[in-house]
């Protein structure tokens, strides 16, 4: 009897629990669903826009369904939309990026382990306050940085190379790449490194054999950061390059800059998107491990 | 290869030592393989705020020169009422950026942990916007804020015809469009460091505190927000350095304009260095926007540095 | 048009000559047109320029006059100085004063330079007396374009002449229910309405002000009246819509019908041709009011300057550049592609150009001979950049806000200006 009581009482409760957890999953549900639309609705504007014609875009305003579908938006902005003077698209300036992005990314990824390794695993008398003095490279605005890179780009030869601007973003991404590794590498218990070096093992060794293989999380954060951080970057890229060696980010300012005449939306849409590809594709693929990174250490 | 021949040579016992160069290479070798870094890193930050320093006190106009006239270029600054709008601008964004993309991003981390379907959806459509450069980023929300074209357009279009929307076009409301679009923009990298915090939380934690019966946002408040408080410094720094470092931004999105109402230290100092050939005084606006950098970054770096030494004697 | 035969036979022999040198001409011309018709007309220098023998390279830089200059500056602290660039007015002397500019005078000699360009472009061109700009062209600003569709249905009957006039025809296309003035705020446009409204009202009062930059007629009452009727304009007779409109959509309002005037230079007519318009139906193109009853000019023009080089093909390049661009044929194509007219008095306007391209040539010599022409403030022409920005920066925040006086405006911009001396 008491026993049955004990059920329904449990029962009741266990009913209104439900409906409580019920309520809160639609809330959160809910709740995301609105901010996902807020976040998407940008991007879908301008996916619809470069599919529609710059007609229906006059006619419709920016923001509105396809009525019509095309594809030459994205054929004109790749390959012959006229920028400056020549009619080849963004596929020169997109392939100049890549060639950019590439290397500076894994150069910049490369040091930042090496010293972001040293700074936590083969410390000394003064490791701190270097590493102190390399994070500050973080803030600087690139403003400031721009007339003496000029200079020193001068002084090496690597003005209107692809070259110099590697160098500038090399430098200017190793505080970001150490600081990420370093704390990260820091959460690698030190006994390991102790036991590899009673073993006898090296730096070197230790950095191939023990740090690289648990690396990867952290490799792919500064990866994704510096990736799209360089392939971004507008300022140094059209200052130090000439002509058709400049990289995608000059090309799309050309495109969505105001010229004398009508703008063309769609091709304006399609080029975005084309600028906007590789930073993204890199986020969708690698998004996963950019928070798995995080939690693991990079934040410290 | 040689590491496994010193290792050889290491586990063979102590009456083998070897060659003093290479003991000495080894007990060097950290200091080599920063050497390259730390030299970049000192000339790219203390020798180019040097130089710029020492222009921002020089008579450089068109090209750098190096005449010393003292502080001339910072009086010049400070009275000029588009700096001193451009300066209390930084303030006023930085404010509002910070704490909004803080705060949207904390929320949407801790949406996200509540164990959702499609955590790896969510998240990705909350980060896409972090890789997305801010021209592109600009160039779109400004045909969003389009007054004829844009969002006033559609919601008119839908009936409701007398509806206004015209934040990024009126002086006194741009800077908050401004704001939006760059909270839009970054608050998934809050999101992102707040989610691996609240991962990083111990379970047990969490644990304890439901056997004691405290709710879920109680459970937040008390126990797991404490304990990932150094996360809200780590996103605050990071969003500091862009808030100073806004320039593509704004340049897409409304110019400096209406009048000169949205303009912001980093476009000035580009206006002036480059555009107008004032390069002295855009030395000093540049100097400027450093100090009000220094006046977050010193003590976080002594914050770091304390930290650190505290990491190693603890561990 | 015997004058394009003449041209090509001469840069023929130019190329012959240069052939028979060991330089080889080449050239990369650092510019900021980057799209549209302004990147036609450029790509036409390109091919000209080629089939003169010389090898032709271009860097043009999109959005913001100060990526270009960034780029220059960058480029000159490297220590590799670009060949040609295109530069305007002011900064053509100041680089001068670098001594960083190629001298052009012998060029300039052989071909008679001298003789055939406008006058007031002289001294910008030859800042301290000897050529290191060639000039391309010559735009108007003081131009008034109008819709005769809005003006007849509001009942104005002719296109206003003078600034009281103007007042009367807008307050009927207000009664009228459309808008007068079409306009986007942004400091250049704000700054062009601004100095036609001080050219019109006071030709003496823009010279003291915008070419000399003094700082008591900046201070005057007669700045505080301009300004009195340029917050006239723009409270009443220009719409809420101007702030955050593109600037390239202005002209298509004046030519759909939506408004009745629009003051801007006459790159506008690119625009309008582009949109599908029509000189005489759709819009007309006046001389903007003037209070002094002469036939007046504001100047603009773009140019080129060359900077010193080391390697003989880029030297030689400069010279064959230079006679490129003040070509009759180049001249011609260069500006039926961009609205204005040829920096060179000598070419026959005739063929190919628009209508108001022709008032434009006939304005200018009628101007120069009534002593009316200035060159324009707002498109950098006069008064070295930090004074001109200074006084766009306060033009463009007294048209954004409402509740700044015209007296309060005037000392502000004076004080601007002062603050840069």
């Amino acid at each position: 009897m008491a026993d049955a009581a004990l059920a329904r009482v449990h029962d009741r409760e266990a009913a209104a629990a439900f409906r409580r957890h019920y309520l809160s999953r639609l809330a959160i549900y809910g709740l995301l669903s609105i901010f996902a639309i807020i976040y998407l609705v940008p991007l879908l504007v301008v996916v619809f826009n470069s599919f529609r014609d710059q007609a229906e875009i006059a006619q419709n305003g920016l923001i509105a369904f396809p009525r019509s579908f095309a594809f030459h938006a994205w054929a004109d902005a790749w390959s012959s939309y006229c920028i400056g003077g020549t009619c080849e698209g963004m596929k020169r300036n997109f392939m100049n990026s890549l060639w950019m992005a590439i290397p500076a990314t894994i150069l910049s990824t490369l040091l930042g382990a090496l010293n972001g390794y040293v700074l936590s695993k083969w410390r000394f008398k003064g490791s701190e306050v270097l590493f102190t003095l390399m994070l500050l490279g973080v803030f600087m605005p690139g403003q400031i940085a721009l007339m003496p890179w000029a200079f020193i780009l001068g002084k090496l030869g690597l003005t209107n190379s692809t070259y110099g601007l590697i160098l500038v973003h090399v430098i200017q991404g190793i505080s970001f790449t150490t600081l990420f590794c370093r704390n990260y590498y820091v959460s690698i218990p030190d006994d390991l490194i102790k036991a590899a070096r009673i073993d006898g093992a090296g730096l070197w060794r230790i950095f191939r054999r023990i740090i690289l293989p648990l690396s990867p999380p952290i490799l792919i954060v500064t990866v994704i950061w510096q990736f799209t951080g360089i392939w971004n970057e507008y300022l140094f890229g059209v200052v130090f390059t000439s002509g058709r060696e400049q990289p995608i980010t000059a090309a799309l300012v050309a495109l969505t800059a105001s010229g004398t005449n009508v703008r063309n939306y769609d091709v304006m849409s399609a080029a975005v998107l084309i600028g906007a590809l590789p930073p993204l594709l890199v986020y969708f693929f690698g998004g996963k491990y950019f928070v798995r990174g995080l939690t693991q250490g990079a934040i410290k | 290869m040689s590491t496994i021949d010193a290792d050889a040579g290491r586990i063979s016992g102590a009456d083998n030592p070897r060659p003093t160069w290479r003991e000495r290479l080894v007990r060097i070798s950290p200091i080599l393989i920063l050497a390259p870094s730390l030299a970049a890193s000192f000339i790219y930050v203390f020798v180019f705020t040097i130089w710029t320093l020492y222009i921002s006190l020089s008579n450089s106009s068109l090209l750098p020169s190096y005449g010393f006239v003292g502080l001339d270029n910072y009086a010049s600054l400070w009275s000029n009422r588009r700096w001193n709008i451009a300066y209390s601008n930084l303030f006023l964004f930085s404010a509002f950026y910070i704490v909004g993309a803080m705060a949207i991003g904390l929320a949407l981390a801790i949406l996200i942990d509540q164990k959702v379907r499609g955590e790896a959806i969510w998240r990705t459509i909350f980060l896409y916007p972090l890789a997305v450069s801010f021209i592109v980023t600009g160039t779109v929300w400004s045909w969003l804020y389009n007054p004829t074209d844009g969002i006033q357009m559609l919601v008119r279009g839908l009936g409701w015809t007398d509806f206004n929307f015209a934040l990024a076009s009126d002086r006194n409301t741009a800077i908050y469009a401004i704001i939006i679009t760059g909270i839009w923009q970054s608050s998934g990298f809050a999101m992102a460091l707040f989610l691996a915090g609240l991962r990083s939380v111990d379970p047990d934690l969490v644990k304890a505190a439901q056997i004691d019966g405290a709710s879920t946002f109680r459970t937040y408040r008390r126990v797991i927000l404490p304990v990932i408080a150094p996360i809200f410094l780590a996103v605050a720094v990071v969003q500091i350095q862009f808030a100073i470092k806004t320039f593509d931004l704004v340049a897409a999105l409304t110019r400096g304009g209406p009048g000169i109402s949205t303009t912001f230290p980093a476009i000035y100092v580009y206006d002036l260095m480059f555009q107008r050939g004032q390069i002295g005084e855009g030395a000093a606006a540049a100097i400027m926007m450093l100090a009000a950098l220094a006046v977050v970054l010193v003590p976080y770096s002594f914050f770091i540095v304390w930290r650190h030494r505290r990491e190693s004697r603890h561990g | 048009m015997t004058f394009t035969w003449k041209a090509s036979a001469g840069l023929l022999t130019f190329a012959l000559l240069s052939g028979t040198a060991l330089a080889e001409p080449r050239t990369n011309l650092l510019h900021q047109w980057a799209t549209g018709s302004d990147a036609a007309a450029i790509a036409k220098l390109g091919e000209m320029y080629t089939a003169a023998g010389g090898k032709w390279e271009q860097t043009s830089i999109a959005g913001h006059t100060a990526n270009t200059l960034a780029k220059l500056r960058a480029d000159v602290i490297a220590g590799n100085a670009p060949p040609a660039v295109q530069l305007k007015g002011p900064e053509i002397a100041e680089w001068n004063e670098t001594g960083m500019t190629a001298n052009l005078d012998e060029l300039a000699t052989a071909e008679g330079w001298e003789k055939v360009v406008a006058p007031e472009l002289l001294p910008v061109m030859k800042p301290t007396g000897s050529w290191v700009a060639a000039p391309m062209n010559i735009h108007r600003i003081n131009w008034l374009w109008s819709s005769p569709k809005v003006m007849k249905e509001a009942g104005v009957e002719a296109v206003p002449k003078t600034w009281e006039e103007f007042n009367a025809a807008c307050e009927k296309v207000v009664a009228a229910g459309k808008i007068c003035i079409a306009h986007s705020t942004a400091d250049w446009t704000d700054s062009t309405v601004f100095e036609v409204v001080v050219y019109g009202q006071d030709i003496d009062l823009y010279r003291k002000a915008f070419v000399e930059g003094d700082v008591d007629a900046l201070r005057s009452d007669g700045m505080v009246k301009a300004l009195t009727q340029l917050r006239l304009m723009t409270s009443k007779y220009m719409d809420p819509g101007m702030v955050g409109r593109d600037w390239d959509t202005m002209s298509a309002m004046v030519g759909r019908g939506d408004a009745a005037f629009h003051i801007m230079g006459d790159w506008t007519i690119g625009l309008l041709t582009a949109a599908g318009f029509k000189e005489g139906t759709d819009y007309t193109c006046s001389q903007a009011p003037t209070d002094w009853g002469k036939p007046g000019f504001i100047l603009n023009a773009d140019s080129v300057v060359f900077f010193k080089q080391k390697d003989p093909d880029f030297i030689e390049g400069q010279q064959l550049l230079a006679k490129t661009i003040l070509s009759p044929e180049f001249q011609t194509v260069f500006n039926q592609a961009k609205g204005s007219i040829p920096a060179r008095l000598d070419v026959d306007l005739s063929q190919g150009f628009n209508p108001c391209q022709q008032l434009s040539q006939k304005d200018l010599q009628a101007s120069i001979e009534a002593g009316t022409l200035v060159r324009s403030m707002a498109h950098n022409m006069t008064i070295p950049q930090k004074y001109r920005g200074a006084i766009m920066d306060t033009v463009t925040e007294f048209v954004n806000t409402p509740a700044m006086t015209p007296e309060q405006a005037a000392t502000a911009i004076a004080d601007a200006v002062e603050a840069q001396m």
